[in-house]
C-alpha cells in the first residue's frame, strides 16, 4: 500500500523521491524499462503491477481478449501484452502505448465483482476480490480489465487501489500534476525544448504564416496588420489580423471599439470564386458614431469586394454553448452505459432516447448553416461576415466547416490541423474554459469543439473519398482534448499561451514564437513543464497508429495554388452585379433581410451614407440571393452527373460538399461514442464490426498492391543499400505483429510514407515498374521475403491465433480468445489463406 | 417504396378513362385473367439461372449422404408433403414409411429435414413446422424417435435444442388450433426455446409504419422516434438475435438444432437461412446466396406468391407479409458489419428486392416447388439468376475476401442496427447519391484486377531471380545499376 505522500502530488517533493525510486528500481539508466516489459517515461515510476490480466478488445481492435501486465505509474494505467516486442530504448518516449489510458482521461473506476459491481474511489475499501476492473473515461472510452484466477488477490487489490487513489479527481491543481507527472522530468522537459515543430502545417504565428495563408487562397487586397502585436487592441485576437489593404494601421485602431471585445471583422478564407469569409463579434451599439469611423468600419466590412456583404447571424438557428454542453452529456451518459449503477437504456428505447439528447439536431443546424454559408460563397465575389456574440465559439464551427465542405486543402491531415490552428487556436476558442480541465467552471463548459469534429465526421461518412484525412484522426483528436496535456488546448487565447511561455523564461519574439528559441535553462526550472502542442503526435502515438491518420491514397487532387480570386468557371451563373454597392443584407433563418439596424451607424447616422443605403436595401435585390440559396438544394446534379460520367469528367474540387441532412442521413459516431459499450456484446465472441467505407478499404488494398509493386520491382532495381534495409524493417515488423497476437498490419504499411506517397501517378509508375523490371537480375532481391499473397494474412503463425479479416486492412486484425480457440478448429490462422 | 404520380394534360375523358383501365388490367394481370409478363419476357441470357441450385449436389456439398443421414425420394411426388422439395435429407436409420407418420403429427405435414449440417461437428440443423399438441396435449412416438434420431446422428452432443420462432403465447394459443410446441417431458434431452418472432401480420403492419414514416416526406426533428414506434428495427434485431443463437449453438455448443414455427415456411425460413449464412461462408459467395435462397425458401415452400401477391390487386389481403425483405434486410445489417465477408454487395440485394416485385423473372412465381413444376416456370420463364449470372461484375463486392471456414457472429444489439436507407429511402425526392460508390467500386475492382495481376506477374519475376541470382550474388550489384538509368 502506498502512503499518502506518494500519492499526492506536491511537485517539489516529487521530484527527489521519483529519482529516488528511479535509482532503486532500475539502476542508472533512467530510461530502462520495468522488468515486465513496460518502458517507463524519464521520471516515471510504477506505483503497482498485476499480472495475467486479461484486457478486453474493441471492436475497432478486433474483440476478443489479450492478456498481459497490467501497471499503475503515476501518469497512466498501462497494459503491456505478453509476448509484446521488447520496445526499443532509444526511441523518443511516446506517452501513451497502445492500450495505455492517461491517469487524467479516467472518470470512475468501477470493480466487478462474483456478483456485485462498486464504485471505487479514494476512500473506499472492497470487502471482496474483484474479477473485472472497468474505467470509465472522459473521452467516452470504457476499458476493462479481467483479472486472472492466477493473479495473486493481493496484487487485485493494491492495483484497484491504487489506481482509485492516483487517478485525478477533477479539481483545481490536479492538472499541475498530471502534467509533472507526464512531463515534469529533467530529461523529458528537455527533451521537449528540443522537439521542432511540424513543418508541413501552418501555425499563424507569425506575419509569414498568414500571408503564406492569402498566396493560398489568393486573396489579393488584404493584408496582415500586426496591430494587435501587444494584445493592446484585443484580449482575445491572436497577435496578428487580416485586414483589407485600404485600411491603415491608425484608422483600424479606432474600430476596435464598435465591436464587443475588439474583434472587429477579419478575414478567414476566400472561396475560389472570389467571395471573402469574414467573422466578427457582435457590434458594440452604446458608442457613437464618428464619420470617419464609419467609413474605416465599412471598408473593413466590405473588404475588398465593393458590392455586397451578407451578415450572418449565428446565434439564432444554432445551438448555445449551454445546449450543447447538456447535449453532450446525455448523449455520454447514453453511451457509456453504466454498469456500476445498471441504469443503461433498453433497446426498445435506444432510439428515441438518442433522438432526445439533440445531439443530431445540432450536428445537423451546424451543417445547415454552414451548407448555407458555403453556397452563398460560391456564388463569388461577395462578403460574408459570421456574427457570434463574442466571436469564440459557434463562428468558429461555421467558418471551419465551410473550409472543410470547401477548401480540399482543408480535409487533408495537415490542412486540417492549419484550419484548426487558425479558427480555433489562433481565434481564441475558449478551450480553457470550454473544456474546464480543472472543474472549476461548470457553467462555462461546452464541448463546442467535440460537436465540430461530429458534424466533420458526418462529412466524412457521406463523401469518405473526397477526405485524405480518417476517422482515426478525428478519433485521435477527440481523445486528445480530454489530456491536459496540450499548450493548444490549455489556454483560451493566443494572448495566455504567451504569457504562459514568457512564464517558463522565454523570450517572446514574434516572429519565430517560443518553441523555437535555445532551450530554455531547465535547472533554473520554473514550476510548469514546457507543455507541448497537440498536433506533435509523434509524442502521443505510436507510429502504426499515425499511420492510420491518412488514407494511403490521397483523394484529393493535387492541390495547385490559386493565382488568384478570379478562378471562376462559370462566372455567370449566379450573377449579382445588379446589386448597388456597398448592400448588405442579413441572412437569417434561410431568408435574406435588410432591417434598419443591422449596422447600427447605418441606422443612426445620418448623411450621405444613409441614403445610398437605404436604396440599396430595397427588396427586389433579395431574391436574387435567395435564388442563389434556394438552388443550394439542386445544385448538387450537376456534381453528381459529372462525377457518375466516370474518371473522364473532372470534378472541381472547389465544389462544396454539401451533405444530405435528412433524418435518417444523419449518423452517430459509433466509433467514438460506442467505443466501450460493454452491453452492446450479445456474445462474447469476436467479431470485426468495421465501419470503414467499403471504398477507402480498397483503395487501401490498391495503394498495398502498389506498395509491393514498387517493392517488387525495386528489389529488382537492386540498389543494395536502400533497398534491402525495407524488406528487413518489414520482416521485423511483420514479427511483432505476431508476437503481440492482437494487430497485424500489412507488411508494406510502414514503408508507404517512405515510397509510394512520392510516387508519381499511377499509371506512369506501374508501367516504369514494369519495365524496371525486365532489366537484368538484380543482387538484392531480398530472397528470405515470403512471397505474400494479397489476402493471405497467413503468413502470420498459425498457433498465434491472429488472422486477417479483410485484405490485410490494418483494423481488421481479429483475435480469439486463447481458450475458445482449442474448440474452434475451423478458425485457425493458415486455413485463410486462400 | 414510392408512389408515381402522372398529371394528365387535357385529354378528352374517354382517352382518361381507357389508359386507366390499361393500367388497372396490367398491374394486376392475375386478377384480370392475364398472364404474368414473365411468361411473356424472352430476353435470352448466356447463363441459365435454373441450373444454379439442384438439391442433390447441395446436399452432396455438404457431405450428405453420409453415415447418419440419407436423401430419401420418399416425397418424390409430394405426396407426404406438398410445400416440400422432392428431394429430403433425414436421419439414416428412419425407414420411409416412419416419415410418413411423423408428417402426420406435424402441421401441414412439414417433417424435420435436414438444412444444414456442420463439416466437422456433424451438429445439424433441421427446420420443420410446429407439432399437432393440440389441447390434449397429443404425442407421437414416432415424432419423438424421429427427434432422437436426429440427436443421436450427433456424437458430439447429447442434447438437442428445439428453436420455437414464436413468442411462448402465440405457441401456446397455436394449442386452440391443433398445434403447439414441443413439452420437454416427451422429448427427452431436448431443450425448448421461444425466439419471440412476431407473426406476418405484425410484420406486415411494421412495414407499413415505416412506410408511413419514410415517404414522401421525413419529418426531421422526430425521426429517430418514428422510427422506433414502427418497431421494424427490433423485429431486425430479433430474428437476428435468434439466427446468432442458433448458430452458436451449433457452432459454438456442437448441438444440433431443430427450428420451427407455425408452418415453418416463414419465420423458420429466416432463420434457418440466416445461420446457414452466418456458419458457411459458402453461402455467402453469390452463387452460394442463389442456392442458399432456391433452397431455403424457394423448395422449401416460402409462399412467395401469398405474401408478394404477385399480380394480385387485392393489396389488402391478409396473407401479405415482408418476410423475404426482413431477411434481405437482415443480409444487408450483416454485410454492414462484416463488409469483407460477402461477395455480392448492395446492389445485388436490391436487384433481388426489385425483381421480387417486378414478375420479370420467373424466380419468386408461386407458393411451392410442386407448383411450380407444374406450370412449368422453369421452361416457360427466365430466372432471376440468369440476368444476375450474366454480368457478375454489376453485383461483386470488390473487397470480398474468400474465407469460407469462418463463422460470423453479428452483434444484434439496436445500437448497431440501422435502417437500410439505401432500400427503403432511395426513393425519397430529397435523397440523392453522394457518390457513385456502385461505379467506383467497379472501376476499383478493375484496377483491382489489374494490379493484382501485375503484382503476381513480377513476384514470379522475382522469385526467378532471386532464385538464378543467388549463386552470382557477389558481382551482380553493379550490374543491375545500369538498366535503371536507361530509363529513369
Amino acid at each position: 500500500m502506498l502512503t499518502g505522500s506518494k500519492t499526492t502530488f506536491k511537485v517539489r517533493q516529487m521530484l527527489p523521491d521519483i529519482k529516488e525510486r528511479m535509482l532503486s528500481q532500475s539502476g542508472v539508466n533512467a530510461r530502462s524499462r520495468d522488468v515486465f516489459g513496460l518502458r517507463c517515461l524519464p521520471g516515471e515510476c510504477v506505483l503497482q503491477r498485476a499480472v495475467m490480466v486479461r484486457k478486453k478488445l474493441t471492436a475497432r481492435e478486433g474483440r476478443g481478449w489479450l492478456s498481459g501486465t497490467l501497471f499503475c505509474t503515476h501518469f497512466r494505467v498501462a497494459f503491456v501484452p505478453q509476448d509484446s516486442p521488447r520496445p526499443d530504448d532509444n526511441a523518443d518516449p511516446v506517452l501513451l502505448g497502445d492500450h495505455d489510458v492517461a491517469l487524467a482521461s479516467i472518470e470512475k473506476v468501477v470493480v466487478v465483482g462474483p456478483n456485485r459491481t462498486k464504485l471505487v474511489t479514494p476512500n473506499s475499501s472492497l470487502k471482496f476480490t474483484p474479477e473485472e476492473l472497468v474505467l470509465y473515461c472522459r473521452d467516452l472510452r470504457v476499458i476493462c480489465f479481467l483479472f486472472d484466477r492466477l493473479t495473486p488477490d493481493a496484487q487485485v487489490l493494491e492495483i484497484t487501489y491504487t489506481i482509485a487513489k492516483t487517478y485525478q479527481p477533477p479539481k483545481p491543481g490536479s492538472v499541475l500534476s498530471f502534467q509533472n507527472a507526464a512531463l515534469g522530468s529533467v530529461e523529458m522537459k528537455q527533451f521537449l525544448s528540443n522537439r521542432r515543430r511540424n513543418a508541413h502545417m501552418n501555425w499563424y504565428e507569425s506575419v509569414s504564416d498568414w500571408e503564406q495563408e492569402l498566396e493560398r487562397c489568393g486573396a489579393m487586397g488584404w493584408r496582415v496588420s500586426s496591430v494587435n502585436d501587444r494584445f493592446e487592441m484585443s484580449t482575445s485576437l491572436s497577435r496578428f489580423i487580416v485586414v483589407p489593404h485600404k485600411v491603415l494601421d491608425t484608422e483600424l485602431k479606432k474600430s476596435f471599439a464598435h465591436f464587443n471585445e475588439g474583434r472587429i471583422p477579419r478575414w478567414c478564407w476566400r472561396h475560389p470564386r472570389g467571395s471573402d469569409l469574414l467573422r466578427m463579434a457582435s457590434f458594440q451599439n452604446n458608442i457613437y458614431h464618428e464619420k470617419d469611423d464609419i467609413r474605416n468600419l465599412e471598408m473593413i466590412l466590405f473588404g475588398c469586394q465593393s458590392s455586397l456583404c451578407v451578415v450572418v447571424e449565428l446565434a439564432e438557428e444554432l445551438p448555445s454553448p449551454a445546449d450543447i454542453q447538456l447535449a453532450h452529456s446525455r448523449l455520454r451518459a447514453l453511451c457509456l452505459g453504466d454498469i456500476s449503477t445498471s441504469v443503461s437504456v433498453p433497446d426498445d428505447k435506444w432510439l428515441s432516447t438518442l433522438e432526445s439528447t439533440h445531439w443530431l439536431d445540432y450536428t445537423r443546424s451546424c451543417l445547415k448553416k454552414a451548407s448555407e454559408v458555403a453556397c452563398l460563397l460560391r456564388g463569388g465575389h461577395l462578403t460574408v461576415a459570421l456574427q457570434e456574440a463574442d466571436d469564440r465559439d459557434l463562428s468558429c464551427v461555421v467558418s471551419s466547416l465551410v473550409q472543410v465542405m470547401c477548401d480540399p486543402h482543408c480535409r487533408t491531415q495537415h490542412g486540417f490541423q492549419s484550419l484548426v490552428q487558425k479558427e480555433w487556436v489562433m481565434a481564441g476558442h475558449r478551450f480553457y474554459s470550454r473544456i474546464n480541465y480543472h472543474r472549476d467552471n461548470d457553467k462555462e463548459e461546452a464541448p463546442v469543439f467535440l460537436l465540430f469534429l461530429d458534424c466533420v465526421w458526418q462529412l466524412l461518412s457521406q463523401y469518405p473519398s473526397r477526405f485524405q484525412l480518417t476517422d482515426d484522426f478525428l478519433l485521435a483528436l477527440h481523445d486528445s482534448i480530454h489530456l491536459p496535456l496540450f499548450s493548444s488546448f490549455l489556454a483560451n487565447c493566443q494572448r495566455e499561451r504567451c504569457k504562459r511561455s514568457q512564464n517558463l523564461g522565454q523570450s517572446y519574439t514574434p516572429v519565430n514564437g517560443w518553441r523555437d528559441m535555445l532551450h530554455p535553462d531547465s535547472s533554473s526550472d520554473p514550476c510548469d513543464p514546457p507543455l507541448p502542442p497537440v498536433w506533435d503526435w509523434d509524442l502521443q502515438y505510436s507510429k502504426h497508429r499515425r499511420d492510420r491518420f491518412t488514407q494511403p491514397v490521397p483523394p484529393v487532387p493535387p492541390l495547385q495554388p490559386l493565382l488568384n480570386g478570379n478562378l471562376n468557371t462559370n462566372p455567370d451563373t449566379h450573377r449579382l452585379a445588379d446589386t448597388l454597392p456597398g448592400s448588405v443584407f442579413l441572412l437569417s433563418r434561410g431568408t435574406f433581410s435588410c432591417p434598419a439596424n443591422l449596422l447600427p451607424w447605418r441606422s443612426t447616422s445620418s448623411g450621405p451614407y444613409k441614403k445610398s443605403h437605404r436604396r440599396a436595401a430595397s427588396s427586389e435585390n433579395v431574391p436574387g440571393l435567395e435564388r442563389l440559396l434556394k438552388a443550394w438544394a439542386l445544385t448538387e446534379f450537376p456534381q453528381a452527373l459529372t462525377s457518375t460520367s466516370g474518371p473522364q469528367g473532372p470534378l472541381d474540387p472547389y465544389e462544396p460538399l454539401l451533405p444530405l441532412l435528412m433524418g435518417p442521413c444523419m449518423g452517430l459516431w459509433r466509433e467514438c461514442y460506442l467505443r466501450g459499450a460493454l452491453h452492446a456484446q450479445a456474445f462474447s465472441h469476436p467479431i470485426s464490426a468495421n465501419h470503414l467505407h467499403p471504398v477507402e478499404r480498397l483503395a487501401q488494398e490498391v495503394q498495398q498492391l502498389k506498395d509491393k509493386l514498387a517493392q517488387v520491382s525495386t528489389g529488382t532495381d537492386g540498389i543494395p543499400s536502400t533497398k534491402t534495409a525495407e524488406p528487413r524493417r518489414t520482416d521485423a515488423n511483420l514479427n511483432q505483429n505476431t508476437n503481440n497476437g492482437t494487430f497485424l498490419f500489412p507488411a508494406v504499411r510502414p514503408q508507404s510514407k517512405a515510397a509510394p506517397r512520392m510516387t508519381p501517378p499511377p499509371t506512369s509508375t506501374t508501367t516504369n515498374h514494369q519495365q524496371t523490371s525486365r532489366g537484368p537480375p538484380p543482387a538484392s532481391a531480398p530472397p528470405s521475403r515470403p512471397v505474400r499473397r494479397d489476402n493471405g494474412g497467413g503468413s502470420n503463425s498459425g498457433n498465434k491465433h491472429t488472422f486477417l479479416f479483410g485484405h490485410s486492412s490494418v483494423t481488421e486484425a481479429r483475435t480469439y480468445p486463447a481458450p475458445n480457440n482449442a474448440k474452434l478448429p475451423k478458425s485457425n490462422g493458415p486455413s485463410l489463406a486462400s | 417504396m414510392r408512389n408515381l404520380r402522372f398529371a394528365h394534360k387535357q385529354m378528352d375523358d374517354t382517352l382518361r378513362k381507357s389508359i386507366f383501365e390499361v393500367l388497372m388490367k396490367f398491374a394486376f394481370p392475375v386478377s384480370n385473367g392475364l398472364q404474368i409478363f414473365a411468361f411473356e419476357y424472352g430476353q435470352v441470357f448466356p447463363e441459365n439461372g435454373w441450373k444454379v441450385y439442384d438439391a442433390v449436389s447441395e446436399y452432396k456439398r455438404q457431405g450428405i449422404p453420409n453415415e447418419s443421414w440419407r436423401i430419401t425420394k420418399v416425397n418424390d411426388h409430394y405426396e407426404v408433403c406438398d410445400t416440400y422439395p422432392s428431394t429430403l435429407a433425414v436421419p439414416v436409420n428412419i425407414p420411409d414409411e416412419e416419415l410418413k407418420r411423423v408428417a402426420a403429427f406435424r402441421a401441414k405435414g412439414r417433417i424435420p429435414v435436414l438444412s444444414w449440417i456442420h463439416p466437422e461437428s456433424q451438429a445439424t440443423v433441421t427446420r420443420c413446422s410446429q407439432p399437432m399438441v393440440g389441447v390434449n396435449g397429443k404425442r407421437s412416438k414416432e415424432d419423438e424417435k424421429y427427434l432422437q434420431a436426429i440427436m443421436d446422428a450427433n456424437a458430439q452432443s447429447h442434447k438437442l435444442f428445439i428453436f420455437d420462432a414464436r413468442p411462448s403465447v402465440n405457441a401456446a394459443a397455436n394449442k386452440m388450433k391443433g398445434g403447439g410446441y414441443e413439452s420437454e417431458d416427451a422429448y427427452q434431452n431436448a431443450e425448448l426455446v421461444f425466439l419471440d418472432i412476431h407473426n406476418i401480420h405484425v410484420m406486415r403492419e411494421s412495414l407499413r409504419k415505416l412506410k408511413d414514416v419514410v415517404y414522401p416526406n421525413i419529418e426531421d426533428s422526430h425521426w429517430l422516434s418514428n422510427l422506433e414506434s414502427t418497431h421494424w428495427l427490433e423485429h431486425i434485431k430479433l430474428i437476428l438475435a435468434g439466427a446468432l443463437r442458433i448458430a452458436d449453438k451449433v457452432e459454438s455448443g456442437k448441438t444440433s438444432v431443430v427450428v420451427h414455427c407455425s408452418d415453418g415456411w416463414d419465420r423458420t425460413g429466416q432463420l434457418t437461412s440466416l445461420s446457414m449464412l452466418m456458419l458457411d461462408g459458402y453461402y455467402r459467395t453469390i452463387r452460394g446466396f442463389e442456392v442458399l435462397l432456391e433452397k431455403e425458401w424457394l423448395s422449401f415452400g416460402h409462399r412467395f406468391q401469398l405474401r408478394i401477391g404477385h399480380g394480385d390487386k387485392n393489396h389488402t389481403d391478409a396473407d401479405r407479409s415482408p418476410v423475404f425483405i426482413q431477411f434481405i434486410d437482415c443480409v444487408w445489417q450483416l454485410t454492414r458489419q462484416f463488409p469483407a465477408a460477402f461477395e455480392f454487395n448492395e446492389y445485388f440485394l436490391v436487384t433481388i428486392l426489385d425483381h421480387l416485385y417486378s414478375c420479370l423473372f420467373g424466380t419468386f412465381l408461386c407458393n411451392s416447388e410442386q407448383q411450380r413444376l407444374k406450370e412449368e416456370i422453369p421452361k416457360r420463364t427466365v430466372s432471376l439468376w440468369s440476368y444476375i449470372n450474366s454480368q457478375l461484375e454489376e453485383f461483386t463486392n470488390p473487397l470480398y475476401v474468400n474465407y469460407s471456414n469462418h463463422v460470423l457472429f453479428p452483434v444484434v444489439s439496436l445500437r448497431h442496427l440501422e435502417l437500410w436507407v439505401g432500400y427503403y429511402i432511395r426513393w425519397n425526392p430529397r435523397m440523392r447519391p453522394q457518390e457513385p460508390v456502385h461505379q467506383r467500386y467497379k472501376e476499383l475492382l478493375a484496377k483491382r484486377a489489374e494490379l493484382q495481376k501485375r503484382v503476381d506477374e513480377l513476384q514470379r519475376e522475382v522469385t526467378n531471380r532471386s532464385a538464378s541470382s543467388s549463386s552470382e550474388r557477389a558481382g551482380s550489384p553493379t550490374r543491375s545499376i545500369t538498366p535503371v538509368q536507361t530509363f529513369v
